[in-house]
């Protein structure tokens, strides 16, 4: 089954419901951090995956080592989001998130499921409360700590044909805290979701 | 005698499901608690339900997961916990006899929000998995796999890494220096008239002459330099983000560790040396790591014909290649 892109009308309706939710998120995690957060408007690219290497190369940098944390997510909306940090920033993180001791390799881990679990969530869910659809999550794992893009990212490893690339950026107040998220879908879900926003659009 | 009520299966499923769950309202006080977790803590329902959880278990990592919490009811979002990182929430006994270094449950936790009808977060669900049994043997796993990797990478007489683990090191520090443009630098190295020792003293000798000049060379490499035995008494050395210039100074240290002082075992006393061939990868015209190992063997013959005990750089118009 091969899956025709989303026109413009879809595209731009999509984008504007991601906006929509990045905007709340951003709001919300401003509350829990107690800080100024700058979550960028989402930038969303339809890819198939063996443009996804290069794209996600040139989106990160090339010299980057990174760490992902991957999560799947189920009901109308089903695939899996990989979240990919570029700057770990992990101490300062630690201190907004409430954690009052050293920090040792565990609770480094649990900050990057811990904000990729946040960032996963308020973007699926803002899309699906603003589609009117449910969504639920499993508990997210770590898919690479330091590791160089291109292994992260092998198309091999992946069980994903297409792929829909959200590109957020994630800082906080005086700390550069750079974040990427990427939505893996199933064809399903991306018929599923070409629908949704067509009603979405009928709907204005 | 009264009619028979249908049992209420889902009050009935919460209670003795397999798993703890308990729910908290915005103040943190408990309103459900269920068979699971009034067994492993010994706590009943009865003498919970009302009370804040941090005055109930003030050993609950308070700060951290009042936080957690709080976050559920704003961003009306799962959260979770992994035994991995978080090894217990709740310190309760575990189950089983065979404890592989255990000491209580195992937990993995999912933290729900419960929407009222207008969509606020009322409550948080709490779900908690007894994941000891996956624990232990994840943790037998880990263990077990590092030592298979161990025993895979490494040579059995000298300990150094294996010919197969140094040319698979070679191999990728090879395509991460070209992808970077970093330098590398390689080093193949021979111990001079080996066959005379084992000749001479016997093979028991030899092995004995390989195990201290492999030390030897250890322990004179930097942090980043990676060792490995190539053949019978010939050794690979990779040395990343280095050129020839550092590669010649590294080898004439090593050449020197090995000529300064004799080797000893028993009453035998052996002056040994060895000779190296050194290259570099160049960005025009080096195709692979196998290239490499070919210069560096080019090098290390000019090595031996010039007399031995000496390190020689390859160069591409060297008039003996």
């Amino acid at each position: 089954m091969s899956v025709q892109p989303y026109n413009e009308d879809q595209t731009d309706a999509l984008q504007e419901v991601a906006n929509i939710a990045m905007g709340q998120a951003g709001d919300s995690l401003a509350r829990i951090l107690d800080n100024f957060v700058t979550l960028s408007v989402p930038r969303i690219r339809q890819i198939a995956i063996h443009e996804l290497v290069d794209t996600v190369t040139t989106m990160v940098g090339d010299e980057e080592e990174v760490s992902a944390v991957r999560q799947a997510f189920y009901n109308s909306l089903r695939g899996e989001a990989i979240v990919i940090f570029t700057q770990s920033g992990a101490d300062e993180l630690a201190e907004l998130l409430g954690y009052d001791c050293e920090l040792d390799a565990a609770i480094e881990q649990e900050l990057l499921l811990e904000v990729g679990n946040l960032l996963v969530g308020a973007i699926l869910s803002g899309i699906s409360e603003t589609l009117g659809t449910e969504v639920g999550f499993s508990a997210p794992s770590l898919m690479a700590e330091r590791t160089p893009l291109y292994q992260v990212l092998a198309p091999d490893q992946l069980s994903w044909q297409h792929a829909l690339l959200v590109e957020v950026n994630f800082s906080v107040e005086k700390h550069r805290f750079k974040s990427h998220l990427l939505m893996f879908m199933t064809e399903e879900t991306i018929e599923t979701l070409r629908s949704i926003l067509d009603e979405f659009m009928d709907d204005f | 005698m009264t009619d028979s009520q249908p049992p209420n299966l889902l009050d009935f499923i919460v209670d003795r499901t397999h798993a703890g769950i308990f729910v908290v309202n915005r103040d943190m006080e408990l309103v459900l608690w269920n068979q699971f977790m009034e067994v492993h803590s010994g706590r009943k329902a009865q003498t919970l339900l009302g009370k804040n959880l941090f005055d109930a278990f003030p050993e609950l990592p308070r700060k951290w997961l009042a936080r957690k919490v709080e976050n559920v009811f704003i961003l009306k979002n799962f959260s979770f916990t992994s035994w991995e990182q978080r090894p217990y929430l709740f310190k309760f006994p575990h189950n089983r006899p065979v404890t592989g270094g255990v000491d209580c449950m195992r937990q993995d936790c999912t933290l729900m929000p419960v929407k009222n009808t207008l969509g606020d977060v009322e409550y948080v669900c709490f779900t908690l998995f007894d994941v000891t049994d996956t624990s232990i043997y994840q943790q037998q796993l880990t263990a077990l796999t590092q030592e298979l990797r161990e025993v895979s990478n490494h040579d059995g007489l000298t300990q150094l890494f294996n010919r197969r683990y140094i040319e698979e090191t070679l191999s990728k520090e090879f395509k991460r220096a070209q992808r970077y443009s970093h330098p590398l630098t390689v080093i193949l190295s021979d111990i001079d008239h080996f066959k005379q020792v084992n000749d001479t003293h016997g093979h028991l000798a030899g092995d004995e002459v390989l195990r201290i000049i492999s030390r030897r060379l250890q322990s004179n490499l930097r942090d980043t330099d990676v060792l490995g035995r190539y053949g019978g008494e010939e050794f690979l050395i990779v040395l990343p983000n280095t050129g020839t210039k550092g590669g010649k100074v590294l080898a004439e240290r090593l050449r020197h560790a090995i000529e300064s002082e004799p080797v000893t075992f028993g009453d035998i006393h052996l002056s040994i040396n060895i000779s190296l061939g050194i290259t570099e990868l160049r960005e025009e015209d080096s195709r692979d790591y196998e290239q490499l190992i070919g210069e560096a063997d080019q090098a290390l013959y000019q090595s031996k014909e010039s007399g031995r005990n000496q390190a020689t750089v390859f160069t591409a118009n060297n008039p003996a290649n």
